[in-house]
């Protein structure tokens, strides 16, 4: 299935349901009704493993395995390495975010944010998977 | 203490030899000197020793009263505060709850009526341009009909949700009066904090500190940023700068 399909298969990863939720249905509204929810990395990374899962978008700061460390293992992962990962998080630490970058990151929201944000990025990873 | 004692027993050892020594020899009067003598100096100390438990005990209450403020504070205003706290984490998670329940059932009529809408638009205006024949016209006056009715539900339903969205807000002013008491806490404790280090640890005060110990590493996560508390500098302010930071990057 290729990139930002309606279809395509994504797992939200906020240790805050309030917060998944938000996101959820920011994502159905943009037409992407194909999502998962995990509450930490350590959830989250054995969910992505065997999940054929098209999108990350993930949260920094939660208990058990962090958003970056989550970033780090599913970079060093062979079998997830090209997965995309949107961080949405409320850290807006330059450092953060240049570490971030150099995890290997595709896109980075600061909270709060705007429907019109997570289009805009989205859109951008989009395009930039197809043009490979 | 031990060194005193001796030295106090020999005094008195000292005095009533002296004292046995006038009485044998029928010197009165200077026995009694001895012993006005021997009286004065049991005075002395006693006098001496009622002012050190004076000092100590005014101390004691002193140390009372701010021992007792932090102890209060430990074992019931500490838990307390806790309890407050939770009970709004509580409250903003069940009005986020309430609000997005509203949403997610208002979202679908709102889709409904847009995708309605739609159809009848596009009839309406095959019907302007007089492209519609008779059979035709009466469908699309019996689904305007039907549209009409469907409104006269789903608005009220909208209205509902909106309502409750609104109402969810309540927990705004509750919190809010509870995140004052908290803030109010954490005042006293400071006070109280200050004045213990004061009473028990000038010495500490004085000696010049090192600087605090390197916080934490950067990279870990910090939580939301709140202006006016956190460096500024080394944060970005929204969206825009974390897009320049990463293109800056080649990003």
């Amino acid at each position: 299935m290729a990139l930002g399909e309606p279809n395509m298969k994504i797992l939200v990863v906020d240790d805050f349901s309030t917060m998944r939720r938000i996101i959820k249905n920011l994502l159905r509204e943009l037409g992407f009704t194909n999502t998962h929810e995990a509450d930490d990395g350590n959830t989250a990374l054995p969910m992505l493993k065997d999940g054929d899962y098209e999108l990350l978008v993930t949260d920094w700061n939660m208990p058990g395995m962090e958003g970056i460390d989550l970033l780090k293992a599913v970079r060093a992962d062979p079998s997830l390495a090209k997965l995309p990962v949107l961080m949405v998080t409320a850290e807006q630490k330059k450092e953060q975010i240049v570490a971030a970058a150099q995890a290997g990151v595709n896109g980075y929201i600061v909270k709060p944010f705007t429907a019109g944000t997570l289009k805009e990025k989205l859109d951008k990873i989009f395009e930039r998977m197809a043009a490979g | 203490m031990e060194q005193e004692k001796i030295e106090s027993a020999d005094k008195y050892g000292e005095q009533l030899n002296e004292l046995a020594k006038k009485i044998e020899q029928g010197q009165t009067e200077s026995a009694e000197k001895i012993l006005d003598e021997i009286t004065r100096w049991r005075e002395d100390s006693l006098f001496q020793d009622l002012g050190k438990l004076t000092r100590e005990f005014h101390e004691a209450l002193q140390n009372f009263r701010i021992d007792s403020r932090i102890t209060n504070i430990a074992e019931e205003d500490f838990p307390d505060a806790r309890e407050r706290l939770n009970y709004v984490l509580t409250m903003t998670a069940q009005s986020a709850d309430r609000s997005l329940t509203a949403t997610e059932s208002a979202m679908p009529i709102c889709h409904s009526i847009k995708e309605r809408n739609s159809a009848l638009k596009e009839q309406w205006g095959r019907f302007s341009n007089r492209e519609l024949n008779l059979d035709e016209f009466r469908v699309l006056h019996k689904e305007m009909g039907k549209f009409f009715d469907g409104l006269d539900e789903d608005v009220p339903a909208l209205e509902a949700n909106l309502n409750e969205i609104t109402m969810a807000q309540d927990f705004q002013d509750l919190t809010g009066q509870i995140i004052g008491r908290v803030i109010t806490l954490v005042d006293d404790v400071e006070s109280s904090l200050v004045n213990l280090i004061r009473l028990s640890g000038q010495h500490i005060l004085s000696e010049k500190s090192d600087g605090p110990a390197e916080k934490e590493r950067d990279i870990e996560s910090q939580g939301p940023m709140v202006p006016g508390v956190d460096d500024e500098a080394a944060m970005v302010s929204g969206q825009d700068e974390v897009d320049d930071l990463l293109s800056s990057l080649g990003f």
